[in-house]
């Protein structure tokens, strides 16, 4: 085996994968020519490596051996079929064999995330796309994750992949003044691959790093092309302030840990100090948009040395200003949290009532439990934890309030 | 090149008579975008009001009865007013020509943009 894993050979296809079909798409301009000929590849490269060796540079080993397998692939189909012109022109790209540059392979990706992520998709079929192709997640892993079954997420992949094909959608990044717009669609989709994997909406497991990780490599990415965009910057700097904590987010008996009882010595702070570095250098562009504004508040929580020394005045005049600017009841319930630490859990049940359409989220009852419990309101903090349950939270959070309303009926 | 259809549902009543003063300057609102981006036509054309439409069906076979319905297919706030056909590198070309038809900024319409079949 030449001192390495059959895991590890698995590790390095699938992570060069996102890579690998993005430059072939930009050749070929057919999705399912650009995923196939990667996966045949692929299925060279972890027949031959474990017996040759791993190739100093396997990136660019995989994208050889795919654009040959595609190159065959179109062959066989110009064959086939007479229809040449837009064959022949994926021919001749293909058939270049120009070494590829770190730069073209970068701007390949971002290219083919701008095309999964082009509003006249619908937003499920974005996300389902960009894990797909960019990330390199079979089906059924995707449908897992968004809680449909493999028929129906193979049906809005391909359904996607079909009107890409047909409109031949937008296989570039926006020009700049499109690129506010646009952008903010890239960073939603982005956003909900890195919140699928902080948050398993369901089961016993509370994260799946996979996904974080493949959202902070995109992330990173897109901060690499926009060095001027602050929300990209402050984007990068909310995943990774996020990210950084998620080792303690659960217990070593599984379960969830609050952010006032977390060992905050074993946060990754390397990270923590990269996301203040970036959130820093964002809002010095005084650009702020909804992403900064939560990359400063996730700040704020990371940087303090310990719960009693966070500084909720300014995690308060934080959330004002993203309520005030881009409302959301998600943001309206954490301000409400935040109020509640500095004005008392009146005035936080008090912003509470105002929150509309939450009544189905367990977070929303859970949070004005523990503020009803605060304010000494004991039975209708029962109500509200009772409340949360009926609204089916994923394991490890039922357990967490299935605790808290044990404590409020003794 | 492709080809986009860029169909264009108008709400009942915004259109006007050519009898309403303000006709000529609701009709020039089309004259102006056709002058501006007739470059990238490759056809289209304003239907008559969907009051006049018929709606058939064939009962028996392709040689058996014409059902006709008096009326548009659908019945929706919405009709079908016209369409343009718009040669464009790809649906963002498309949509940069098609959010300039009057009816996508003004009279509360929508443009429904769709590629052509490439047989």
């Amino acid at each position: 085996m030449n001192g390495f894993a059959s895991a590890s050979i698995a590790e390095v296809v699938r992570t060069e994968g996102g890579r690998v079909v993005a430059t072939l798409y930009r050749m070929t301009r057919v999705l399912d020519v650009a995923e196939d000929a990667f996966a045949e590849a692929a299925v060279v490269a972890l027949e031959r490596w474990p017996v040759d060796g791993l190739p100093e540079r396997p990136g660019a080993w995989l994208a050889t051996v795919a654009r040959r397998k595609a190159l065959d692939m179109l062959r066989r189909e110009q064959r086939r079929r007479s229809k040449e012109d837009a064959a022949a022109a994926a021919l001749d790209a293909l058939a270049d064999n120009e070494p590829l540059t770190w730069s073209t392979v970068r701007d390949d990706q971002l290219r083919l995330l701008f095309t999964c992520c082009h509003p006249a998709l619908a937003p499920a079929s974005r996300v389902a796309l960009a894990l797909r192709v960019l990330c390199g997640l079979t089906t059924p892993e995707i449908a897992r994750a968004f809680l449909v079954s493999d028929a129906t997420m193979g049906q809005r992949i391909s359904r996607a992949k079909a009107k890409i094909a047909a409109t031949k959608l937008g296989y570039r990044v926006p020009p700049d003044h499109e690129l506010p717009a646009r952008l903010r669609s890239v960073l939603d989709v982005v956003n909900v691959v890195f919140t699928t994997g902080h948050h398993a909406p369901i089961g016993e497991t509370l994260q799946r790093v996979d996904l974080t990780d493949e959202a902070i490599r995109l992330a990173r990415l897109l901060g690499d092309l926009m060095p001027d965009e602050p929300e990209c910057l402050g984007f990068l700097a909310l995943l990774l302030s996020t990210h950084a904590r998620h080792t303690t987010r659960v217990g070593d008996d599984g379960e969830l840990v609050l952010l006032r009882d977390a060992d905050r010595s074993r946060w990754d702070h390397d990270a923590i100090a990269e996301a203040r570095a970036l959130i820093e250098r964002a809002l010095r562009a005084g650009r702020p948009g909804p992403y900064q504004l939560q990359a400063a508040i996730s700040c704020v929580h990371s940087c303090a040395p310990d719960f009693a020394s966070t500084d909720w005045n300014d995690v308060v005049a934080l959330y004002r200003i993203l309520d005030d600017r881009w409302p959301t009841p998600v943001v309206r319930v954490n301000r409400a949290i935040a109020e509640s630490q500095v004005h008392g859990p009146a005035a936080g049940l008090q912003l509470l009532d105002s929150v509309a359409g939450a009544s189905g989220w367990p977070f929303f009852h859970a949070a004005r439990g523990d503020l009803l419990e605060r304010a000494g309101r004991r039975a209708e903090a029962r109500d509200a934890f009772a409340a949360a349950l009926a609204c089916e939270p994923n394991a490890v959070n039922r357990r967490l309030i299935e605790r808290r309303l044990a404590a409020l009926k003794d | 090149m492709a080809q986009f259809a860029a169909l264009i549902y108008e709400p009942k009543d915004s259109r006007l008579e050519p009898t309403n003063p303000k006709f000529a300057e609701y009709m020039g609102g089309y004259g102006r975008f056709g002058e501006q981006y007739g470059a990238s036509f490759a056809g289209g054309a304003a239907l008559a009001p969907p009051e006049t439409a018929t709606t058939i069906y064939v009962e028996g076979g392709e040689d058996g009865d014409v059902v006709m319905l008096d009326g548009p297919y659908a019945e929706t706030k919405e009709f079908l007013g016209g369409f343009y056909l718009i040669q464009a590198e790809d649906l963002d070309a498309a949509i940069a020509v098609a959010r300039h038809i009057p009816a996508a900024w003004r009279d509360g319409g929508r443009i429904e943009v769709r590629p052509v079949w490439e047989m």
